[in-house]
């Protein structure tokens, strides 16, 4: 591509220099605080310690179950988004796609706060459950796990979907009317055919939005509040209420690492299946 | 043997509001190898699409041995279909394609085991089991295309267009091929194309398809001598189509007269029904190709092209140069308006 490797270097330099001192200095302060004992020297003591704080540890089981939850059901509403968008003719198409794409272009905060209008206490839910005579006091649908599942499901299903969707365009033309045709139910026909092909949009996707699941702060912030605390908002917590950059450090770290470990064994599993 | 193995009664097939197939109505018999033919967007592909259970027709039933399945689903149906595209699954090697409705079937791994490689060995394959798709020449793909439908022994096998995307050598080879298995193991084949020689030479008999309704349908032999619509003839190489007015052939451009009043509106004549080189006619050579035995020549005249075929052993005539013609009411046939 390059007439030689030293001038691609000179092009990948810029980036490398501002990823360098921007991102990987601070971080790699911010991390070794992580391991950094109270006598100085090197030490595990801050994860210790974390974890045997009952709080620290039912805010990691909570950010745990709810990436995965989030980030399976959006993989299921995902696949069945994904293989609708790929049978539309061309034009309605582009139309749904559209559709699909535009909440990314819309603020976090302000879809957040969509959810206030939906489920607050004059909500439009509540309006319903009440007006309907289902119950006479409001429920509290706001800061619960439920809340931030749905506000962090809303915020990042369309990357779930825009990775299966171009996935599944991928699968060649016919492949499953002929899984059909040889005798593959629509169940057989996805985890034979549409699964098998589709594997890496379903890593990248998953890896997307597990990851933003975990790290998302404004979403967990305005619909759990301290009340249903995440990793993330435990994070800005530490950080600004108690000033500990010891625990702030390690959560970041914990965060990092399930990161990395979603996408590895979302990588392992995708390969063992082929 | 059953008379109508495959019954299709009254077929309408469309997408969406446009109709692509109105009422079509068509037996094809046990054991018998059947030509769809017709131009591009026919509805060739629709009506297999519709016998396989890919597409639901808006109208019409489809019967096959007896049952009617117009509602039962693509993977009840025991139907094979080979598509144009081959449609091989690229995430499995050739083994596990062929082997694909077997397991879905959860017959015995042993006996998965022999029909695949049997399967394989009937299109020439033994020992490329363990190629992907993406490993495999054009002709190698489609005959495991066509092994993976052939072993799960459907009732019909359905093949579109099988040959269109090999090239000349290969697409002679898989034309006896297919014709070979067909005979040995007896299925009932509907096959797809566009190509009037690969239908004359393959088929028992031919459905001859324009825009969703059948044109004429008969044997080969049938089909070649007597086409009865202008249509159909021009499909089967007839390549001078003239209207008759009187005694004579009349075009846009002009007429010619003939040696007597015809009964047909329309009369055509393949290239070698024309005489050359003598005739009450003259024209003036538009082209002329050396085709091997016979002399293609386009005569230019006062009924605009004429094709005509002259025996090697006549005399040339040069481009512009003026030539001799007669259209014969004896090889003419005879076209319906
Ligand atoms: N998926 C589709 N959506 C809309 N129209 C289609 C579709 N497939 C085919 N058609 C139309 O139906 C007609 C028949 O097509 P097809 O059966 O594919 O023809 P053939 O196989 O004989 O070339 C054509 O006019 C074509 O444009
Ligand atoms: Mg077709």
């Amino acid at each position: 591509m390059f007439r030689n490797t030293r001038e691609g270097l000179a092009l990948a330099l810029p980036a490398a220099i501002f990823s360098t001192l921007l991102f990987l200095v601070p971080v790699g302060i911010l991390l070794s605080e992580a391991f950094r004992g109270s006598a100085g020297g090197w030490s595990v003591q801050g994860y210790i310690d974390f974890f045997s704080e009952p709080l620290n540890r039912t805010v990691f089981l909570r950010t745990l179950k709810l990436g995965l939850l989030v980030a399976g059901t959006a993989a299921v509403i995902g696949y069945a988004a994904a293989f609708c968008i790929v049978n539309l003719g061309p034009k309605t198409r582009g139309k749904v796609f559209g559709m699909v794409v535009l909440p990314l272009m819309i603020s976090p905060v302000a879809r957040t706060y969509a959810w206030i209008v939906i489920l607050g206490r004059t909500g439009i839910v509540n309006e319903a459950i009440t007006g309907l005579g289902l119950s006479d006091t409001p429920l509290r649908l706001l800061f619960t796990e439920t809340a931030v599942f749905l506000g962090l499901l809303q915020l990042f299903l369309p990357l779930m979907i825009i990775s299966l969707v171009s996935a599944m365009e991928n699968i060649p033309r016919d492949v499953i009317p002929a899984a059909r045709v040889l005798g593959a139910s629509w169940i057989e026909v996805f985890f034979k055919v549409i699964l098998p092909l589709t594997k890496e949009g379903l890593v990248i996707g998953g890896t997307l939005v597990f990851t933003g699941a975990l790290t998302a702060y404004i979403t967990p912030a305005i619909l759990g509040g301290s009340k249903v605390l995440m990793l993330e908002t435990l994070l800005y917590q530490r950080v600004n209420v108690s000033n500990d950059f010891v625990s702030a450090s390690v959560i970041a770290m914990i965060l990092i690492v399930m990161s990395f470990s979603a996408n590895l064994l979302l990588k392992r599993i995708a390969t063992a299946r082929s | 043997m059953s008379d109508a193995f495959v019954k299709l009664s009254g077929l309408t097939l469309g997408y969406g509001r446009t109709v692509a197939v109105p009422a079509l109505d068509l037996s094809i018999r046990e054991g018998e190898l059947i030509a769809l033919l017709g131009p591009s967007g026919c509805g060739k592909t629709t009506t297999m699409r519709a016998i396989a259970g890919l597409l639901d027709p808006s109208d019409g039933t489809i019967e096959i041995d007896g049952r009617d399945v117009t509602r039962v689903p693509a993977n009840k149906r025991g139907i094979g279909l080979v598509f144009q595209s081959y449609a091989l699954f690229p995430h499995l090697s050739a083994h596990e394609n062929v082997a694909f409705g077997l397991r879905l079937q959860k017959l015995p791994a042993e006996e998965i085991r022999a029909r695949t490689e049997e399967g394989l060995a009937t299109v020439g394959l033994t020992g490329f089991g363990k190629r992907k798709p993406a490993e495999m020449s054009g002709g190698q793909q489609q005959r495991v295309a066509l092994a993976r439908s052939l072993v799960m022994r459907p009732k019909v096998l359905l093949l579109d267009e099988p040959l269109s995307n090999l090239d000349a050598r290969l697409r002679l080879e898989m034309r006896t091929e297919l014709q070979r298995v067909q005979k040995e193991t007896g299925i009932t084949m509907v096959f797809v194309t566009h190509d009037q020689a690969e239908a004359l030479a393959l088929a028992d008999r031919i459905v001859l398809m324009r825009e969703g309704r059948i044109e004429q349908l008969g044997t080969p032999a049938d089909l070649y001598a007597r086409p009865e619509t202008a249509f159909a003839a021009e499909f089967m190489g007839f390549e001078n189509i003239f209207r008759t007015e009187g005694a004579a052939v009349v075009s846009d451009k002009g007429r010619l007269p003939l040696a007597a009043v015809p009964q047909s509106p329309i009369l055509a004549w393949r290239p070698d029904a024309v005489t050359v080189g003598e005739g009450p006619h003259e024209g003036r050579v538009a082209a002329a190709s050396f085709a091997g035995a016979h002399r293609e020549y386009v005569i230019d005249s006062a009924l605009g092209p004429v094709k005509a075929d002259a025996a090697i052993e006549l005399p040339e005539v040069p481009l512009g140069g003026t030539i001799r013609f007669d259209l014969p009411l004896a090889t003419a046939r005879g076209l319906a308006a």
